[in-house]
């Protein structure tokens, strides 16, 4: 039997060690068995891939694009969550200001999560540009809470929110998974409400390099499209970690984040 | 107003906990009514558990609460086997009996009625086994009629000192239904010494007696021994006197005595600590067998609907065990 695949991720809340452990268990046994690291931030991670280190990176939509970008495109996405497929960007503001789109934001305060956050950041400004509005017309206050972690902690989009609520800002721009968490509008009643939200993009992917052949790929991906929700062992993991079922890589989804990053100038290292 | 930084607040604290593990969130400022109503609907939808509010802040486990049964054997979900003593009075008076049995206690009987009832109802409520107990049930008249009424509905065990096979008695006993009933005939030791101290003199040889009957009536006997937690040295004697009398090894049963009824020792067994089997009395129905005459372990005086009786001891027994887990997690704040 070969030695079990390194997967990678970063350990942005303490069930992250709960996770991966269930998915080790899952795979105990099987043809492709695996084992995981734990990163503190995405860069380490991405450079421990390109390392060889790890086989395998849990990566969000930031760290895929920079590592296509560190590798010429060479490397390639195995799989993502269902909900990787359908993310989207919720602009936000009190209820009854009257926001009716992204041009309304011309001359007021936007808050914005973590620099590097895709979802709270960086497609937040790449949507503003796309729809008109020059830099300067819209005053951003950036809220680096979780730099590292790609706003996985969600942190900073709470933070953004805090910022709407204590008349900070006007209006917040946050991942749908953080305006889920916190009930949509139905738990703020009166409160918050969504005046514009974007088109889907991709989020999260398992990313590899060219030396993780595919004799070795193809049996764990298979197996890790296998997990059921409906089966009782499987649901914890999948809930705890976001998804209803593994499907194959949505790559278009990610056209609006490498066009973000070329306009915004990000760099692909750290 | 509602403070509703409340739900961000809950997001961001509950982020930064592991699952299963219990966070203080502070509800701040506002009615504290509405904040609580805005926290348990938070909990409700995101999949974790409001535990309480205390001094301003609400209590809450991340994720889902296990089930506080889900550990447990299947012979052992509260339910599964159904207790019923049918008498309460003895021929015997043993010196640790958890039923306070004897000669002079009065007969509580649950009768002919109560008992077919019981077993009709146990079907319908997902029991899969009945034991009937006495005091000594063989004193009964109808016994075979109360067995017959058990035995027609579900596998059913009959317990009994063993010392009462003759005449009338015994006739009863052969008219019960062999491929539904086992006997479980109480001995404590391998020689008479210990067990005729507690029970009486000449009851050991008596009941050795009694299981040689029924065994020859071809009855499954099954032996059960009450003993005291430090006399457990005795056992392998005795388990190789049990085999010599043809008891298989998964018919011999050693029970820890208990400090219930007329013992003046033994393992103290109260509600938290003792895995319910649901036993019903003409009095009502008890948390388990081993406490049966004792009001603190009575879980109502209503026997029927039986499914009713079982449901609210699983209740009872699911908050118990969820109590305690949650015990394990608490780390209060102030």
């Amino acid at each position: 039997m070969s030695a079990p695949l390194i997967v990678g991720s970063v350990a942005y809340t303490p069930n992250v060690v709960t996770i991966w452990e269930g998915i080790r268990d899952y795979f105990a046994g099987t043809p492709a068995e695996m084992d995981f690291v734990l990163f503190s931030n995405y860069g380490r991670q991405v450079d421990s891939l390109l390392e060889g280190t790890i086989d395998l990176a849990w990566n969000t939509n930031l760290a895929w694009v920079r590592t296509v970008a560190q590798t010429n495109g060479a490397c390639r996405a195995l799989a993502m969550r269902d909900t990787d497929t359908m993310f989207r960007t919720m602009f936000v503001a009190r209820a009854g200001t009257g926001l009716g789109g992204l041009e309304d934001l011309k001359g007021r305060r936007l808050a914005l999560g973590s620099r590097d956050s895709a979802q709270a950041a960086i497609l937040p400004v790449h949507f503003l540009t796309r729809a008109g509005l020059a830099e300067g017309e819209v005053d951003l206050l950036r809220i680096d809470s979780d730099v590292g972690k790609h706003g996985d902690t969600g942190r900073s989009e709470l933070d953004a929110l805090r910022a709407v609520l204590d008349d900070k800002a006007d209006a917040a721009a946050i991942g749908i998974n953080t305006w889920e968490a916190i009930g949509r509008d139905e738990l703020m009643p009166g409160a918050m409400e969504v005046f514009w939200e974007s088109p889907i993009y991709s989020h999260c992917n398992f990313t590899a390099l060219p030396a993780l052949t595919e004799e070795r790929s193809v049996p764990w991906v298979e197996h890790l499209l296998a997990m059921d929700w409906d089966d009782p062992r499987h649901r914890p993991i999948l809930e705890m970690e976001g998804l209803r079922r593994w499907v194959a890589p949505r790559l278009e989804g990610y056209e609006s984040l490498f066009e973000a990053v070329q306009e915004q100038g990000i760099g692909p290292r750290w | 107003m509602v403070n509703h930084g409340i739900v961000l607040d809950l997001v961001e604290r509950l982020a930064t906990v592991a699952d299963g593990a219990t966070a203080a969130v502070p509800l701040g400022p506002g009615d504290q009514g509405l904040l609580t109503q805005t926290v348990a609907a938070w909990c409700a939808r995101t999949g974790n558990e409001l535990l309480e509010v205390r001094n301003g802040a609400a209590i809450i486990r991340r994720g889902h609460t296990p089930d506080p049964l889900a550990g447990l054997a299947s012979g052992q979900m509260p339910g599964t086997r159904l207790w019923m003593y049918t008498n309460f009075d003895c021929n015997l008076a043993c010196d640790y009996c958890c039923a306070r049995s004897s000669p002079q206690t009065a007969r509580r009987a649950l009768g002919i009625d109560r008992v077919r009832r019981l077993a009709g109802e146990a079907v319908q409520a997902g029991v899969s086994e009945l034991l009937l107990t006495g005091g000594e049930p063989f004193l009964l008249p109808d016994l075979d009629d109360l067995v017959e009424a058990c035995t027609d509905a579900l596998p059913t065990t009959l317990l009994t000192n063993g010392m009462l096979f003759r005449g009338h008695r015994l006739e009863r006993l052969r008219r019960m239904d062999r491929d539904r009933l086992a006997l479980q005939i109480s001995l404590d030791s391998a020689t008479p010494d210990t067990h005729d101290s507690h029970r009486g003199t000449g009851s050991w040889a008596r009941a050795v007696a009694g299981i040689r009957i029924a065994q020859d009536e071809g009855i499954r006997v099954r032996v059960a021994a009450t003993l005291p937690a430090g006399q457990s040295h005795e056992l392998q004697p005795f388990h190789t006197f049990l085999d010599s009398l043809g008891i298989a090894p998964e018919d011999q049963v050693i029970r820890a005595l208990a400090h219930r009824g007329n013992a003046d020792a033994g393992l103290e067994l109260t509600i938290e600590s003792l895995i319910p089997e649901v036993t019903v009395t003409a009095d009502g129905v008890y948390w388990h067998p081993v406490s049966a005459d004792d009001t603190d372990q009575l879980v109502t005086a209503e026997i029927f609907p039986l499914a009713e009786a079982i449901a609210e001891v699983r209740r009872r027994f699911s908050d118990y065990r969820a109590r305690a887990n949650a015990a394990t997690q608490w780390f209060p704040c102030a």
